[in-house]
């Protein structure tokens, strides 16, 4: 196994394999700053240049880009606002928060960091995972796909904020994304349901002008509303400073650091669940740090912990080449664009990769690992020119959002409908923000809506209700239940904090 | 009774979680148990915020983890520029579709800058020009993303003129 280990850093190291390396890093780098192009779509783009290289050259390449699609795609999220990619919608509501504030330079110092040792976690969870990765998620059948889809419903409860209102609401909104998921046709028994007669909506809501309306259009309106830069009238100055404050408290919150990137490595290697959801998990999870009231009021208005923990759910990414390269399920869409480039390549994942293709396999760990550690490296040295351009005044600014938001949603399916959801969405999330419902269940209930009704439907048709007496299930379940009760736990645990206070008083 | 903005929009998402579960009834049981599972509680959730909102002393509003508008600015300035900048997103949009994206590109930025922004013309050019530059070089040059034609190319196309 070492010599693999070494065998697949010289693979990688070699001048023509790291070369294409760093082309891949580059274009990765500027898909993920700019929204809407996904990572899946320009891995597809690729193809066709990987026919005439060799394994050794063309999995550098195509993972050296997208590798750092996700890191990078941190970036406009928190500067504009604007998600950089799907997965990236999360670090927005503390990131561009802190953008605001002034705090442009802390924001991406943190964001930089903390998705580097995300993505430095699963490049090492790849590498030692994968023989024991196999019987796990092989052992994982539609019922206990369904309950970890319910263990990431429970973080709801999280994410809706405190008290028996802020849950109701927060409820009611998850209830709404799911009402959102159930357009398209039902893959049961083929019935067309809330398409309005409309052909593009046969495959149902697409997700990107869904997350890019919803959440870049009401920042807009408040830039407009605002008449301000991003950063206001805060004097900005000492970037570099905030910078290396962002980057310690990467480093103060290690252990949240550690635990989001083991979230996102858990999520990633669950086939299907995709990068949306653990970086949601992982901010529902950061709030949970919490430990007042006021503590918890202050996430979604600019707490560095809700750009750490979304941030180190980059591990997401070396943990999703798991379940492809051992057994040839792709995790995600971009997975299964790259299990396309192994069968191109003449590989057949499985054992083999394991055996004889074992520093090819490696090859793709230490891509990882260098085309990472480069790409923060370079966004470090130009992160105060980009936290700068939250000085831009507003009038400048707002159309160039306005433009991207537009190519970001349209990009989606390059379809004028995919500009009317995004238009739609767009007041959704306008009036959402208007009147106090959280949009963060409302977008976790739309991505697992329509995951849980296919699992849910596939376990029961398989194994009726004898499902639900699974041990695995049991066990998720009593996980979930957990998860759920512990914001209640936690404020039970305050009030009667308090009460002790206010007795010795 | 108090009938703010938050009771209107309770009661539109009533009005959603009812028509799902309207429309489940025509369904087959496979397409329509998820609808049913879910829209129920949408109505029941929605009527008991609508029913918080209508009756509620004080302006108590839930705020779950989210992001705030800005409230430092007057009430009437703020509604204006919030119409303002929806009618600019909508007037982008029926530019891309009468005349398509790259031609409404630039022609939204000349605009926006010089009305709304009240720039000056060496600004918007400039602003314009690179703007556009970058737009044409990475999406039409490079990525070559397939931009549908307005409807007034297409109106040309037909009448044999373009």
């Amino acid at each position: 196994m070492f010599d693999g280990l070494i065998d697949g850093l010289l693979l990688v190291l070699q001048w023509k394999a790291f070369l294409y390396l760093l082309i891949g890093a580059f274009i990765g780098y500027w898909v993920g700053i700019l929204p809407g192009i996904g990572g899946a779509t320009t891995l597809a783009l690729m193809m066709p240049f990987i026919y005439k290289m060799t394994p050794g050259e063309a999995f550098p390449f195509l993972m050296g880009m997208h590798s750092v699609v996700q890191t990078t795609g941190d970036i406009t999220s928190v500067l504009f606002g604007v998600p950089g990619e799907a997965t990236t919608v999360a670090i927005i509501l503390d990131g561009h928060a802190m953008a605001k504030k002034g705090e442009a330079g802390r924001a991406l110092g943190a964001a930089l960091m903390s998705a580097l040792i995300g993505a430095l976690i699963g490049a090492a969870f790849l590498a030692v995972c994968i023989p024991i990765v196999r019987p796990l998620v092989l052992s994982f059948g539609s019922p206990e796909m369904f309950m970890v889809i319910i263990l990431g419903l429970t973080c709801i409860s999280t994410l809706s904020g405190h008290g028996k209102r802020n849950l109701l609401v927060g409820l009611m909104c998850a209830a709404l994304g799911f009402v959102v998921s159930l357009v398209g046709q039902d893959q049961q028994a083929g019935v067309l349901r809330f398409t309005f007669g409309q052909l593009y909506l046969w495959h149902g809501v697409p997700l990107i002008p869904l997350v890019v309306g919803l959440f870049a259009i009401p920042e807009i309106v408040d830039l407009a509303v605002r008449g301000t830069a991003i950063a206001g009238e805060t004097e900005l100055g000492g970037l570099g400073k905030g910078v290396w404050q962002g980057m310690k408290d990467t480093f103060k919150h290690i252990f949240l650091t550690v635990r989001c990137s083991l979230i996102g490595t858990f999520i990633g290697v669950m086939p299907g669940l995709g990068g949306a959801v653990a970086q949601w998990v992982a901010y529902a999870h950061a709030t949970q740090g919490a430990k007042t009231p006021e503590e918890r009021a202050g996430f979604g208005k600019g707490d560095v912990r809700g750009i750490i923990g979304p941030g180190a759910a980059n591990s997401k990414e070396g943990a999703g080449l798991i379940p492809t390269v051992s057994f040839g399920i792709p995790a995600s869409t971009s997975t299964a664009v790259l299990l396309g480039a192994f069968f191109l390549l003449g590989i057949v994942p499985g054992p083999d990769m394991l055996t004889k293709y074992l520093p090819v396999t490696f090859s793709l760990v230490w891509t990882i690992v260098i085309a990472n550690i480069l790409v923060v490296g370079v966004s470090l040295l130009f992160i105060n020119r980009l936290a700068s351009m939250t000085e831009i005044r507003g009038t400048l600014i707002i159309p160039m959002l306005l433009l991207l938001t537009f190519i970001g949603g349209y990009t989606a399916s390059n379809n004028i409908g995919d500009l009317i959801v995004t238009l739609l969405a767009g007041g959704l999330g306008y009036l959402m923000v208007r009147f106090g419902y959280p949009r963060p269940p409302f977008i976790l209930g739309f991505i697992l809506g329509h995951l849980a009704e296919n699992y849910f439907y596939i376990s029961t048709t398989r194994y009726e209700l004898e499902w639900l007496y699974r041990p695995k299930v049991l066990v998720i379940l009593a996980l979930a239940v957990l998860v759920a009760l512990y914001p209640f736990f936690q404020q039970w645990r305050l009030a009667r904090k308090e009460a002790a206070h206010a007795a010795q008083r | 009774m108090r009938l703010s903005g938050r009771a209107i929009m309770s009661f539109c998402i009533m009005l959603v979680g009812a028509g799902v579960c309207i429309n489940a009834l025509a369904w087959p049981f496979k397409a329509a148990l998820f609808p049913m599972i879910v829209g129920i509680p949408v109505f029941g959730l929605a009527l008991v915020d609508f029913l918080c909102a209508a009756f509620e002393r004080g302006g108590k509003q839930a705020s779950g983890i989210d992001f705030k508008f800005s409230e430092d600015v007057d009430k009437k300035l703020e509604r204006k520029r919030t119409a303002a900048i929806f009618l600019w997103t909508l007037g982008f949009f029926f530019f891309v579709l009468l005349v398509g994206f790259p031609i409404a590109v630039p022609l939204f930025v000349l605009a926006y800058l010089k009305l709304q922004g009240k720039e000056s013309w060496a600004v918007t050019i400039i602003t314009m020009a690179i703007t556009w530059g970058v737009f044409y070089a990475l999406f039409i040059w490079f990525l070559n993303v397939p931009f549908m034609e307005g409807w007034i190319q297409q109106g040309l196309r037909a009448l044999n003129i373009l």
